[in-house]
């Protein structure tokens, strides 16, 4: 599967970092506008960064990394609107800087100090999911709801909102995300179906998932869809705020393959070496996204050494953050867990909590080390 | 080949070799266990040796794993899929509860489904969501399903080739947290059988029963008993279902105190279905009520809680000192 | 300067090898610089440093072989003190000390943490329970009803300008438990097995056990009317609690109590026996068998049962009537580390000399190995009990529940008897032993009991007039 030559394909900036045309898409913001995705791509690829060594250093458990993917989450991220809803799958951390979560919040479930630590419905970003394919259907849901509410097709737009889920590729090979396609097509959801196509599943590659390039499936379920250029932003940003522009106005789902790579390992176990050649990652470093943003931008003179300085800096100091805020993190407490599972948590459960309260005061104090 | 010491986990590897050289309708399927050899390398090599058409890479569907399993089952194939992680088990649940376990049933013992499901199970690793439950009451539950754990390498060596003879439909759970646990493997030796429960440690003031992950710990437990004086009893299941009554009820005939542990929550676990039988089977040879030692009734919690939540050994021996308390 | 200990990577190895070292000593080092490249089960990786600062020394070689949370490497990163600050997961004592063994299999977290084998001590030995009565409500209810919709999304009037409907009925809570009191007398099932074995009404019993129980001591005490106990003791008084075997000679013995017994002995020249014995010792069918006088007496018992089968009866009194089976179930009282236990010979008489001695000696082997099953225990028609290998001459033994008569062999010591000589009466010594049998006076007299142990001695005293049964 070569997309570059099949004309579906949407580019808007090569990765030697030129502007080219498409038939059907334009990238209409100014080179500030560009900066602002280069300085979210930038900060999100050391945040990542950031927690990959931390998980090294043993201060997380776990760390899925989105290297690589910056361009498709920074792009697609920045056509969401006041009123939509995104619901991502685990490993969309830049849209989650975008849409407001805390870095240290994003951290939280990897250190294992906590579940999914932030509020979903003030930052209308949904909580990080591990089960794979199952958010595809609350997405479908929520847009359905939203439809429900009145959200949709209404002539002032700033009425409107649709809701965005983000899956992989591997994903799409799970009876959920079928099902979500055939839910959002029958109750025309105000959905944008977002798959992140980054060639592997694990150690699986896309063409054990599918026959066809995945864009090709929607079509199936009634759903129309596009491929871009996953490492453009530009490109991202142009389809994503064309599919939410139709779900907003009430004419149902899209289906977008943003077709990019995952340049790091599935998460700190995985071992890519075991399964992937050094060439494929070189071939694909060849395409970073924020590789190609610097030189168009950089040969425009939107940005000098000086831009990038502040960058550099800001950078640094994200990290420095988060390095600190990370092992300051608090150890749960089990007790406090008891009663956060209903609504009025029953008389047995309470019983069980009192008997654990209980269990764990009858030890000697351990002096501290 | 002579007595060795490995890991459960390369234990496992060579039962399935084993199985594969032995029969050439064995086939495994799952996710990344191929070209990777399983994220916890239990399927290493055996790809390269087999073939890409006895050892297969699936794509991305619990569901689909099993239910074409079904299908290659019927055509008599002995598949053994992987479930790559307990939590991940719950879309294939449908295929299980309404088609694996019955086409026996529905056939009037007509066909087979000689399937083996392979799911690492358990916590105590420090993992994210979902990659550290105990699902084994759901199966146990489900009438037409064996269910079976192993604690050793040589268990699981010799358990996963019956389990794969097996013309059963067999949940084979792996606990993963003892995955590089050592032990000896006899492969010249002869195994016991598949649903029998083997007594790990001999005693006479209580018997702790427990399955998998938690069979070291009732060890565990037990060696530091000893140092106060008690002997306890540990009784290792192995066969969730069928259970060896037998085993069990003779073991609490001879000590008279029953405790069970088991990493799944309390309510409606096993260690309910257990206290039913022994208090059926022993009610007068018991000394103190069965007692269960297990997580409590709360969804697995953030990981650096877990050793709160799960039975160790200081729980374990809370429960011995109430229950000879009585 | 602070320490940096080689950090479980999430892999769950519980050691790994260290490759290649990236760095030397004297090198300085931004944060994340990579440090070193470590070999696990799975593959090679890099560990960043945690700190910037410059390396003082590399503590392991390339090749080594490390568990997880050795100190690999010192770095000063110019912070006064010299305190050994450690990054990574926290390794305990009992991580450390468990050493390699303690991580488990891990592809994702942390990894495992070593199991420690000792126990943590609790404060007082006291049993965590329950106070039922204390509970802590904390109610999330919601003043309004169930089907409010959503206020954060949409206004409640988007869905139509119709009034609410009336509320959906709350579910409500069940009523807690009540206080933890349990009607009627607590006690273990067997406890109030034997209270009903002893017609002891439970509710009357005052209870010594955990929490105000029933014990077996107490129903006993309370059988046999006897209220004695640690009253008025001064000075420790031990209290031993009355478990498996032990509890069940107290019920048994309990039982025994109620029927009426009458004892007659026999001092009995056995040295014929004692010979016999010798004799057997060295013939091949008795290769690897223990012979022993308890055989024998076992013997003659089978044989003697020959001319007295009531002795082997048992009465049944609300039948009105004396069950005598064929079949002699010889009992032999064993006294074991848990207790006394009686198990029995099934068909004894029905065995050749060679059987009985396999079947004696399985018998006391099970006997001493705790092995004895109930089956073995039930079924008993005689007993023969031998207090001689105590060292004691004899006893009075008391009847097992069920059957009619128990005998008991005292030790075989060599005493001065008077024999018939050729010239008259003469002192000689002879081994001797007493043989004591008691009767149920309600199944057997004394005839009839003096006739069974007349003929038993016998055997003993000339095992050749064994040809006589």
């Amino acid at each position: 599967m070569d997309p570059v030559h099949d004309p579906a394909f949407v580019q808007l900036l090569t990765p030697e970092g030129r502007r080219v045309d498409h038939p059907k898409f334009a990238y209409t913001g100014d080179d500030a506008s560009v900066a602002a995705h280069l300085r979210a791509m930038v900060l999100a690829r050391r945040l990542d960064a950031e927690a990959t060594a931390l998980q090294r250093k043993g201060e997380l458990a776990l760390w899925p990394p989105m290297l690589g993917q910056e361009a498709a989450q920074v792009g697609s991220a920045s056509a969401v609107g006041p009123l939509d809803e995104v619901i991502p799958s685990y490993r969309e951390h830049a849209v989650a800087l975008a849409m407001g979560v805390a870095p240290l919040d994003l951290l939280k479930t990897f250190r294992g100090t906590h579940m999914v630590d932030w509020d979903s419905r003030a930052l209308r970003f949904h909580l990080y999911s591990f089960v794979i394919g199952t958010q595809a259907l609350h997405a479908t849901g929520m847009a359905m709801g939203m439809r429900f509410d009145g959200l949709v097709g209404n002539a002032d737009p700033a009425a409107n909102g649709a809701a965005m889920v983000y899956f992989g590729d591997g994903a799409t090979s799970q009876g959920d995300v079928s099902e979500a396609f055939v839910f959002a097509a029958s109750y025309t959801a105000p959905l944008v179906l977002f798959c992140q196509n980054n060639q592997w599943a694990i150690s699986v590659p896309i063409a054990r998932q599918s026959k066809i390039p995945l864009y090709q499936r929607a079509s199936g379920f009634g759903i129309p869809a596009v491929q871009v250029d996953g490492n453009d932003v530009l490109a991202v940003q142009a389809v994503t705020e064309w599919a939410l522009d139709r779900a907003r106005r009430g004419e149902g789902p899209t289906f977008i393959e943003a077709f990019t790579y995952r340049m790091g390992a599935h998460t700190t176990s995985d071992d890519p070496t075991k399964y992937r050649g050094r060439d494929e990652e070189a071939s694909w470093r060849a395409k970073d996204p924020i590789a190609r943003v610097r030189a168009y931008l950089r040969s425009t003179g939107a940005i000098d050494d000086t831009w990038e300085g502040h960058l550099a800096n800001e950078s640094d100091a994200l990290a420095e953050r988060l390095r600190d805020e990370v092992v300051s993190l608090p150890e749960p407490v089990l007790a406090d867990w008891f009663t956060r599972g209903y609504v009025r948590t029953p008389q047995a459960l309470l019983a069980q909590r009192e008997e654990f309260v209980a269990y764990e005061a009858s030890f000697v104090e351990e002096a501290t080390a | 080949m002579s007595p060795t010491t490995m890991t459960l986990a390369k234990a496992l590897n060579a039962g399935l070799r084993r199985s594969l050289e032995a029969d050439p309708k064995v086939l495994l399927m799952g996710e990344d266990i191929g070209r990777l050899g399983g994220v916890f390398r239990v399927t290493e090599g055996l790809q390269a040796d087999f073939g890409p058409d006895r050892v297969m890479d699936s794509p991305l569907a619990e569901s689909a794993i099993v239910g074409t399993a079904v299908g290659l089952a019927l055509r008599g194939y002995r598949p053994v899929v992987e479930i790559q992680f307990d939590g991940f088990v719950f879309p294939a649940f449908d295929q299980l509860t309404t088609q694996v376990s019955r086409l026996r049933f529905r056939s009037h013992g007509r066909l087979s489904v000689p399937l083996v499901v392979r799911i690492p199970y358990g916590g105590g690793i420090g993992a994210i969501e979902h990659h550290s439950e105990s699902p084994e009451a759901y199966f146990a539950h489900t009438p037409g399903l064996k269910v079976v754990t192993v604690s050793t390498p040589s268990d699981a060596y010799w358990g996963i080739q019956q389990a794969i003879a097996s013309d059963d439909p067999v949940i084979f759970l792996e606990p993963k947290r003892r995955y590089y646990a050592r032990g000896e493997v006899d492969g010249g030796g002869v195994p016991g059988p598949l649903h029998a429960a083997r007594v790990a440690r001999p005693g006479t003031d209580a018997t702790l029963i427990a399955y998998g992950p938690m069979v070291q710990t009732c060890l565990d437990a037990a060696e530091a008993a000893a140092a106060e004086g008690h002997q306890l009893e540990v009784l290792d299941l192995r066969s969730l279902s069928p259970l060896d009554d037998a085993a069990i009820i003779a073991s609490v005939e001879r000590t008279g105190r029953c405790i069970v542990v088991h990493e799944a929550v309390r309510s409606g676990g096993l260690g309910a279905e257990i206290a039913a039988r022994v208090s059926e089977a022993c009610f007068l040879s018991l000394e103190a009520p069965v007692l269960r030692v297990t997580a409590y009734d709360i969804p697995y919690p953030p990981a650096k809680a877990e050793h709160a939540y799960l039975p160790d050994v200081d729980r374990v021996l809370d429960a011995v000192d109430r229950s000879m308390a009585y | 300067m602070l320490t940096f200990n080689l950090p479980d990577p999430g892999e769950g190895l519980a050691e790994a090898e260290i490759v290649q070292w990236l760095v030397a000593a004297g090198q300085t080092v931004a944060v994340n610089d990579p440090l070193v490249e470590i070999e696990t089960a799975k593959s090679l990786v890099e560990l960043p440093s945690p700190w910037a600062g410059t390396v003082v020394a590399l503590l392991v070689a390339e090749g080594d072989l490390v568990p997880v949370g050795t100190p690999i490497v010192t770095i000063d990163d110019g912070s006064a003190g010299d305190a050994t600050v450690v990054s990574g997961p926290v390794v305990t004592d009992a991580d450390a000390e468990a050493g390699p063994a303690a991580s488990g299999a891990v592809l994702v977290g942390y990894g495992t943490t070593a199991a420690s084998v000792s126990r943590r001590p609790r404060a007082g030995r006291t049993v965590v329970g329950v106070d039922r009565d204390e509970q802590v409500h904390e109610s999330y209810s919601t003043a309004q009803p169930v089907s409010r919709p959503v206020g954060e999304v949409t206004s409640p009037g988007a869905l139509g300008g119709e009034p609410l409907p009336p509320p959906l009925p709350d579910p409500g809570e069940p009523a807690p438990a009540a206080s933890a009191t349990t009607p009627g007398a607590k006690a273990k099932p067997q406890v109030r097995r034997l209270a009903r074995d002893l017609e002891v009404d439970l509710a009357s019993v005052v209870g010594t056990g955990a929490d105000g129980a029933v014990t077996a001591v107490d129903v006993a005490r309370a059988a046999s009317g006897s209220s004695n106990g640690a009253n008025g003791q001064a000075g420790v008084v031990h209290r031993v609690p009355l478990r498996g075997i032990r509890r069940e000679m107290v019920a048994s013995m309990m039982n025994s109590v109620k029927t009426p017994q009458a004892s007659l002995w026999a001092d009995v020249d056995v040295t014929e026996t004692v010979r016999l014995i010798e004799a057997l010792k060295k013939r091949r069918e008795f290769d690897g068998l223990r012979i022993s006088p308890s055989l024998i007496l076992a013997r003659a018992v089978c044989l003697a049962m020959g001319r007295s089968p009531e002795v082997n009866g048992s009465i049944d009194v609300e039948a009105a009537v004396i069950v005598v089976p064929e079949d002699v179930n010889l009992g032999i009282a064993a006294a074991t580390a848990r207790g006394l236990v009686v198990p029995n010979i099934k068909a004894a008489n029905k065995l050749s000399l060679v059987a009985l001695a396999t079947a004696l000696n399985g018998l006391v082997n099970a006997a001493r190995e705790g092995r004895i099953t109930p089956a073995d225990l039930r079924g008993g028609t005689f007993t023969i009990t031998n207090v001689g290998v105590f060292g004691i001459e004899g006893g009075t033994p008391i009847l097992v529940p069920g059957e009619s008569a128990v005998l008991c062999l005292g030790a075989i010591s060599k005493r001065p008897c008077v024999v018939p000589g050729p010239d008259g009466d003469q002192i000689e010594i002879r081994s001797m032993a007493t043989l004591t049998l008691t009767i149920d006076h309600r199944v057997l007299d004394g005839e009839a009991g003096a006739r069974f142990l007349n003929d038993v001695a016998t055997v003993l005293r000339e095992p050749g007039l064994s040809l006589l049964f």
